[in-house]
């Protein structure tokens, strides 16, 4: 069980970095971005395209399919904070599920249903913890999750930018009364979390399979992580990110569990529903 | 409009039976069919163009008997629906008088049943599900997963020797029997018996991490595996980023691509795979030249897949030129059951269709290899590896 657990450690970092996104664009810009993980899946093809196909240096790909995440996470929001600048957080996040789906398509369209030779960015263990390896993916990828987390906190705290974007997301009209730049703020934010998301599935690509279809459906287990946080606590995101992927892990292990586990995210984000709502009255809940 | 549409209802009356009548006939185009999977999540588009390629040529050199042959491959987009909806079409809309070089990955399954009450007999250039290898109108060119499992256990455990062999089988449908099956003879045929068996590694996952490292902590030292490409890719990826690089893998055919060989750098101790047809990637064999240069010619990729699809379309002629009298789907049905077996450099076993309740007949491999930082198939053998016949 342990040994699985572990095993489930560099998925469990991927949905944490994903999930600490996810909340980010959910406190700062109103919205669920349901595109998450399909801009970096998009990011990471292109990445490999140019590698392969044009011989660029493995880096130079990876920095620009990197940017290229980022780039397009920009677009979206530069669209949302545009047109749907006034429309309520369900809208702003239905656009998000069409990108999805376009991108999915675009990436079949452009790169074909073969697997594409992905170059690892790391490969091999890392160290060994009585008798389990633990690989290197795994480490950067759970550093990467409590980092971003860390960072965020931070700039959100302590910096007179992280005060202009709580202030936009608490009160936004009053925050753009004051001056304060609204979209800029809100299309840097997608940014930012465009870039991170592309970076993490970078890492984590080259070592499991690497269809587009799976790496953007990512965003479901990353959803139920984030879900843990209520969608505000950065936090809770981390933690929940991790668990899940342990939990994923270890229930490979047993082969009667097995079929459980990519319900798994499923029967969280339930639960967690449920237990939300336990207090509402049923005219209210539903 | 009263008078109208009498007059309108006798005209389609009237061309109808004059399209039946032509379609009888001994003049007009000999109609051929095939369900594929041309677009969805698993395409093999290959295996009906190299079909339709050997048509054509046979086309240009004035047909047989001096009748055309009109070659229709459908698509059945991996949906059960568009399956049996595209096998209607060809076999009940078009009147095809057989199903040649058809691959899909459920067609067999959805479509037997009709095959049969139409009694007309399909010929896949590759079978995937178990339907295609236990229905009497149904009879693959290729060996199939099932004889690719038994033969890929044995190149394993009677050549290379390998102890502890392990299988994580991906299971959709009602594939689990027939794998179990396959490694049942097997056991029959050299008495050894798997360390361990996981069939519960599900179909396009994303992190195969947990079963890499159970089927470590029991103890493998080789695994069997019927993978697709990309899950193949994950699992050797899962392995390699454990440290496990002592593991040998023996595969099927599935995997069996340059595309799988560019993206695999770090293969452990070696990816072994029966191929099923005489080894597409060793340029230098005279079996596949014709194949080859009539591919080239008509730009479609060097794969297994056309492999299969050329060969059922040229056994599918030679039967249909050894025939007197008219071509229609009930003479092709009795020519195909009456069929002596040909033989044919590209694969290990004579292909007859016959009158059997059930077609499995084709247990020929060649052993290939790819190693380790290599990025390219190897020939691991000098010829034919066999089921031995029980």
């Amino acid at each position: 069980m342990l040994q699985g657990a572990l095993a489930g450690l560099a998925a469990g970092g991927l949905y944490a970095v994903l999930a600490v996104c996810l909340t980010l664009m959910s406190r700062l810009v109103r919205v669920v971005n349901f595109a998450q993980s399909a801009t970096g899946m998009f990011g990471c093809y292109v990445a490999v395209f140019l590698a392969v196909h044009l011989g660029f240096p493995e880096w130079l790909a990876t920095l620009a399919g990197i940017l290229l995440g980022g780039a397009l996470s920009a677009v979206l929001g530069w669209i949302v904070s545009t047109w749907l600048a006034e429309a309520d957080t369900g809208t702003r996040s239905a656009v998000t599920v069409a990108v999805l789906l376009l991108l999915i398509s675009l990436a079949f369209i452009l790169f074909g249903n073969k697997p594409q030779p992905f170059h690892p960015l790391l490969a091999g263990p890392a160290f060994t913890v009585g008798g389990v390896v633990v690989s290197q993916v795994t480490v950067v990828t759970v550093a990467l999750a409590v980092l971003v987390a860390l960072g965020c906190r931070a700039v959100l705290a302590r910096t007179s930018l992280g005060v202009r974007l709580r202030a936009l997301s608490e009160r936004p009209t009053t925050a753009e009364l004051l001056g304060i730049p609204a979209r800029p703020l809100s299309v840097g934010v997608w940014t930012a979390t465009g870039v991170i998301a592309t970076l993490a599935v970078s890492i984590v690509a080259p070592s499991q399979s690497n269809d587009p279809t799976s790496l953007a459906m990512l965003v479901v287990p990353a959803a139920a992580a984030a879900l843990l946080g209520g969608f505000r606590r950065l936090d809770l995101a981390v933690a929940g990110g991790l668990v899940l992927g342990m939990a994923q892990g270890a229930v490979a292990q047993a082969d009667k569990l097995s079929v459980l586990r990519y319900f798994l995210p499923f029967l969280v984000i339930v639960a967690l529903l449920l237990w939300t709502q336990r207090k509402e009255v049923w005219d209210a809940a539903r | 409009m009263r008078k109208v549409l009498p007059t309108l209802a006798v005209a389609v009356l009237l061309a109808t039976a004059g399209c039946a009548g032509s379609d009888a006939g001994s003049s007009g185009p000999i109609v051929v069919g095939s369900v594929n999977a041309l677009s969805g999540a698993a395409t093999f588009p290959e295996s009906s163009q190299a079909a339709k390629a050997v048509f054509d040529a046979a086309n240009a050199a004035g047909g047989v008997n001096g009748r055309r042959i009109e070659y229709k491959a459908i698509d059945d987009k991996g949906d059960p629906s568009a399956a049996a909806a595209a096998a209607r079409e060809v076999v009940g809309g078009d009147s095809a008088v057989a199903l040649v070089g058809s691959s899909s990955l459920i067609e067999c399954e959805i479509n037997e049943k009709y095959y049969e009450q139409q009694k007309i007999l399909s010929m896949p250039g590759i079978g995937v599900d178990p339907a295609c290898f236990s229905s009497p109108n149904i009879a693959p060119v290729n060996v199939g997963p099932f004889h690719d499992m038994t033969l890929t256990l044995l190149y394993g455990s009677e050549v290379l020797k390998l102890d502890d062999v392990c299988a994580l089988l991906e299971i959709a449908g009602n594939t689990l029997p027939a794998y179990q099956a396959a490694i049942d003879e097997w056991t029959k045929i050299t008495g050894k018996k798997l360390k361990y068996v996981d069939s519960t590694v599900p179909y396009g996952g994303s992190d195969y991490t947990p079963y890499i490292v159970k089927a470590r902590a029991a103890g493998c030292k080789a695994i069997t595996v019927n993978p697709v490409e990309p899950d193949s890719i994950g699992q050797l990826k899962a392995a390699q980023a454990q440290g496990w690089t002592d593991v040998t893998w023996l595969l099927l055919t599935s995997v069996y691509s340059e595309n799988y060989a560019k993206a695999i750098s770090n293969a452990g101790a070696g990816v072994y795979v029966p191929a099923e047809f005489s080894p597409f990637t060793d340029a230098a064999a005279p079996a596949n030249q014709e194949w080859r240069d009539l591919m080239a010619k008509n730009k479609i990729p060097l794969t297994s897949f056309s492999q299969g699809g050329y060969l059922a379309a040229k056994y599918f002629l030679a039967v249909l030129r050894g025939m007197k009298g008219d071509i229609t789907r009930e003479t092709v049905t009795k020519a195909l059951r009456e069929m002596k077996p040909i033989s044919d450099p590209m694969v290990g076993t004579p292909y007859v269709f016959g009158p059997a309740q059930a077609h499995h007949d084709n247990t020929a491999g060649w052993p290939i290899k790819l190693a380790t930082g290599t990025n390219k198939w190897e020939l691991s053998a000098r010829d034919w590896l066999r089921i031995p016949r029980s």
